[in-house]
């Protein structure tokens, strides 16, 4: 019975590497140091958001791999269908709530900048 | 840091004082009555017949999914009951009070409620009936069903179990004590904002809402995970993902839902219990908050939650049409895609409960469309039952019938759901009644998918049948009064009549408030149906053997009756879907196993219960904002949890000649059964 | 009906050896589920702080690109990697069942979080001392609120790498003891990946210089 075995051989246990964390480090980090520079240039918004964007979902991927240590092996499958099955409401959720308040507020609400002026 | 309340507070009692207890008022008085004559009545009958410490031992402590299943279905039931008297109590004073000057009697405006409380009870009414009646009955029968029907011993998280159960049951608690001490939320039970904050709302109604749904969330989330778990890593050997019965399925999408929705409700309340407690501004009506973002939030979650309660009752129907058509399911593998479709759909049309906020005509194309596609696996799950029905050898038992009508009722509220989908006539319709006799049909269907479980899975959990005749005369009585009731509020919803009023404005729909008031006499009589019937089963107690319907056709039905708490003494082999179907087809359905191996069982714990009810403790010390008690309890939680991980029992192993032993006995004793077997009404049984 | 059964007399009908449960993968598996419920919480409050970022909801008071310090920022993002790159490392020495390199990685790990949240947490201090407390306006609301979720998460990992410690001495490497830790690895990366989202969203999309 799978009691009695070593836990220490237990796949999960095994699966941790040096190398492959001291990448996920480097790898994630690399990527947020990336970032900060880039943003600090003050692109435009469609370009910054590109950038984080892009960097954020490569910090989170070598993440995923690296230190989850996500892959499509017997011990991992389901945990990597669980994500991937839940991705898409974050997505959903965050995206779909921006996106109907910002059509609400330029539906209802008047312009900040507008009022300002007005109270100046 | 913390916000002033109106009224009295102390540190010792928090704002609790003598005045918090509503001596005042009749109704409540006598409820209370009540409340202590049945309270007496159980705890006084458990002295007496010495039960104290059989009930801790066996069921407060057990960790055993079936008996959990069974707590969870009790609370369930008992709780149903609350939220009936409730809706009595609403149709009541809409009878009573026709039109604008009608008289008031008991201090009351109109009729005998006062509209502070009238609102009260539709907000418990809604509150109770979706999170504390429904939730924990589709719980406890997932919980004694699924595990049987993936053939494991228990659940994956045995102990989670029975934490998530008693979480529950604080949330439930909680609601109740309500009545008595304080007062319950005025603000519907979504928690309308900005009255549900403290500027407009400054007494404690709205934190018992609050802290009843947080708890009981947080249970159903641990439960979702626990289903999760036992359904991917407990599966007997042999059951691919195609051998899962359809129960199983609906269980593992609602559980995806639960698992995922959950955690938005749970956030959402937190923020309005930081805006509540500390002073914060999510969803205030000034300071940069945005009271429609509580709405969205709210929905996020909603919406699936209807979802989470529609799939496990599409499931139970699923089950039980099969077996009284004698015939496997039509379109297994398009049920299990229509189960999931609905999982994920249901989680982007939650906008469609506030077409009216004004978010503009692209969100509102989108939420309506996609509100109009779950039509499609929904109509794909009804026509598949019809499907097996036909040419199906049909038995008209007791759960068959109430699945017949979960599938009328299914299209009522499917047809008039539709309607709603479409914005324009939601715009119309909006906050009418039409809109609450469209949901009412929805959740009749989860209700009938209830009933006909409870009946057809008694005698596995049980060990006898329920008697069929009064069976019949709860069912004929039930859809009788439910017809009555719901179909008049379509009419008065479509010629003007709001929702949550305590009056009727429209004088000339008294008409149909009198067929509905009639509907609920009706909902008294099978509700004594209900009780006859579980009186009389009790009595007689005529024993059921292994598979007492004898068309049954999925894993649960292999074992004994009842169900033995190690549930199958050797884990069986999986060869197909219907595997007892198809044992029975090969001759096979007596075969025992010939050698037994020990089994390894998880003890049962006190520290579930205690953990739940010290989270009553700690909710109930938040509403009245006894600071010191809260986090007293708080703490105790936290070290309880803590204390038991350094617990070293792992639990005791049952040795193969016990289980040899108690094998023997059960088989005696389901050989007797079968004897004695009572075939179901306008059943035949054919000589093979 | 048996006398022509399809099956042959072969046919395995119960299988005695199916007990042997995977206890470890099914933790850790449970555990995950539980990640990804409270992920959607985190998910909850970004799509509220999407919606206060907002100059009309910051009611007169500042927005995020008034007082949030890229810099400081990255400092903070760097000792969160690094904290879990030393809880990492302790899991490699876990493998060898290596008592003293698994309570010295935890060790840096709960130091590099330390300094983290005394960062955090004295610039959330300087921000309500200004008069920009949590109850200013909608937005700092629910600024707080994303903060202190990630910090509480930090605490209570930080609260069970202390009580691994001592069942690591007590226990040893027993089966629950390093499902634990190997459920304690996935939270505490999980925390990380939380704070990358926060970082990158709140601090650098939010304009913090």
């Amino acid at each position: 019975m799978a009691a009695h075995n070593d836990p220490l051989a237990h796949p999960e246990v095994r699966q941790g590497s040096v190398l492959r964390y001291v990448l996920g480090f480097i790898a994630s980090g690399a990527a947020m140091y990336f970032a900060y520079v880039e943003a600090l240039g003050k692109p435009p918004v469609v370009e910054l958001l590109e950038i984080l964007a892009g960097a954020l979902l490569f910090s989170l991927l070598t993440q995923a791999a690296l230190f989850f240590g996500l892959d499509i092996s017997r011990a991992q499958i389901w945990k990597s269908v669980s994500l991937i099955l839940t991705v898409p409401l974050f997505i959903i959720m965050i995206g779909i709530t921006v996106w109907a308040f910002a059509s609400l507020y330029n539906r209802t609400m008047p312009d900040p900048a507008i009022m300002n002026s007005m109270a100046m | 840091m913390q916000v002033a309340v109106d009224g009295p507070w102390t540190p010792l009692l928090g704002r609790l004082s003598l005045e918090a207890i509503p001596y005042t008022n009749p109704i409540l008085i006598f409820t209370f009555a009540i409340a202590a004559i049945v309270g007496l009545v159980v705890v006084g009958s458990v002295l007496y017949f010495k039960k104290v410490g059989y009930i801790w031992r066996e069921w407060l402590c057990s960790v055993d999914h079936k008996r959990i299943g069974v707590m969870y279905i009790i609370l369930g039931l008992v709780m149903l009951f609350r939220g009936f008297i409730d809706g009595v109590m609403i149709r009541t004073q809409q009878a009573i009070a026709i039109g604008p000057n009608s008289p008031g009697y008991l201090g009351a405006a109109h009729g005998y409620l006062p509209p502070y409380h009238f609102d009260q009870i539709y907000s418990a009414h809604g509150t109770i009936m979706l999170i504390f009646a429904a939730t924990p009955l589709l719980t406890g029968l997932g919980n004694v069903i699924v595990p049987l029907q993936v053939g494991a011993r228990d659940m994956a998280f045995p102990y989670l179990n029975a934490v998530s159960l008693w979480l529950t049951v604080a949330g439930a608690l909680l609601c109740m004590i309500s009545l008595f001490v304080g007062e319950f939320s005025n603000a519907t039970w979504v928690g309308l904002m900005p009255f549900a904050e403290m500027s407009s709302n400054p007494g404690v109604g709205v934190d018992y809402w609050m802290w009843a749904l947080q708890v009981s969330s947080l249970g159903t989330t641990f439960n979702s995970i626990n289903m999760i778990a036992t359904i991917v890593k407990m599966r007997a050997p042999g059951m691919g993902w195609f051998r899962v019965p359809v129960f199983t399925w609906a269980t593992m999408a609602t559980a995806i839902i639960g698992l995922t929705a959950f955690p938005v409700l749970t956030a959402a309340l937190c923020m309005l219990g930081l805006d509540r407690y500390v002073g914060t501004h999510f969803f205030t009506a000034g300071m940069g908050g945005n009271y429609m973002l509580y709405i969205n939030l709210f929905w996020t979650w909603g919406h699936p939650e209807v979802y989470f309660l529609m799939l496990p009752a599409f499931g139970l129907i699923s089950e039980i049409v099969s077996t009284f058509s004698s015939k496997a399911l039509f379109g297994y593998p398009t049920m299990i895609a229509a189960s999931l479709g609905i999982a994920g759909v249901g989680w982007v049309v939650w906008a469609h409960h506030f077409f009216t906020m004004g978010m503009g005509p692209n969100l509102i194309g989108f939420f309506s469309a996609a509100t109009m596609i779950v039509g499609i696996p929904t109509g794909v799950k009804a026509f598949n039952w019809i499907f097996t029905m036909y040419r199906g050898r049909i038995t008209l038992a007791t759960p068959m019938l109430w699945a017949i009508t979960a599938i009328v009722l299914l299209l009522l509220g499917g047809i008039t759901g539709m309607m709603l989908s479409a914005s324009v006539v939601d715009y119309t319709v909006h906050d009418s009644v039409f809109v609450v006799a469209h949901f009412h049909c929805m959740v009749l269907v989860i209700g009938a998918g209830i009933f006909a479980a409870v009946t057809y899975w008694w005698p596995k959990v049980f060990g006898f049948k329920l008697n069929e005749t009064l069976g019949q005369w709860f069912f004929w009585t039930f859809v009788l009064a439910s017809v009555l009731v719901f179909i008049p509020m379509f009419q008065a919803g479509l010629d003007g009549e709001t929702r949550r009023l305590d009056y009727l404005f429209d004088t000339s729909l008294r008409p149909l408030m009198l067929a509905e008031v009639t509907g609920m006499g009706m909902y008294f009589v099978s509700l004594f149906c209900f009780l006859a019937m579980l009186v009389v089963s009790l009595v007689k107690r005529e024993p059921a053997g292994q598979d007492p319907w004898g068309t049954a056709r999925s894993l649960e039905w292999l074992t004994h009756t009842p169900v033995p708490f190690y549930n199958f003494a050797v884990t069986p082999q999986v060869h197909a879907l219907d595997e007892l179907a198809w044992r029975r087809a090969n001759g096979l359905e007596k075969a025992q196993p010939e050698r037994y191996v020990p089994i390894h069982m998880p003890s049962s714990s006190g520290l579930p219960f205690i953990i739940g009810m010290l989270s009553f403790v700690c909710t109930f010390a938040l509403v009245w904002r006894i600071w010191w008690l809260a986090g007293a309890s708080l703490l105790a939680v936290i070290l309880l949890v803590i204390i038991r991980s350094f617990d070293k029992n792992e639990g005791y192993v049952l040795s193969a000649d016990t289980i040899a032993e108690m094998e023997r006995k059960l088989h005696t004793v389901s050989l007797i059964a079968e004897q004695s077997k009572v075939l179901p009404v306008g059943g035949q049984v054919e000589a093979h | 009906m048996a006398s022509h059964t399809q099956a042959g007399a072969d046919v395995v009908l119960w299988n005695a050896s199916a007990d042997a449960h995977d206890n470890i993968s099914a933790r850790t598996y449970g555990f995950w589920l539980y990640l990804l419920s409270d992920a959607l919480i985190i998910a909850a409050v970004v799509a509220c702080y999407a919606v206060l970022d907002n100059p009309l909801n910051a009611a007169g008071g500042p927005l995020g690109n008034q007082f949030l310090s890229a810099s400081k920022g990255l400092v903070q993002t760097f000792l969160v990697l690094g904290s879990v790159l030393s809880y990492s490392l302790a899991t490699v020495a876990l493998k060898r069942g290596n008592k003293l390199g698994v309570g010295l990685g935890m060790v840096g790990a709960i130091l590099l979080a330390v300094l983290f949240l005394g960062i955090g947490m004295g610039d959330l201090a300087a921000l309500s001392a200004a008069g920009n407390g949590f109850a200013r306006s909608g937005y700092l609301s629910c600024f707080f609120t994303l903060i202190v979720t990630h910090a509480l998460h930090m605490g209570f990992g930080i609260l069970w790498m202390l009580v691994m410690l001592v069942q690591i001495g007590v226990f040893g490497f027993t089966e629950n003891v390093v499902a634990r830790l190997l459920n304690l690895r996935m939270f505490w990366q999980f925390q990380a990946s939380v704070w990358v989202v926060v970082y990158i969203y709140v601090y650098l999309f939010g304009g913090a210089h």
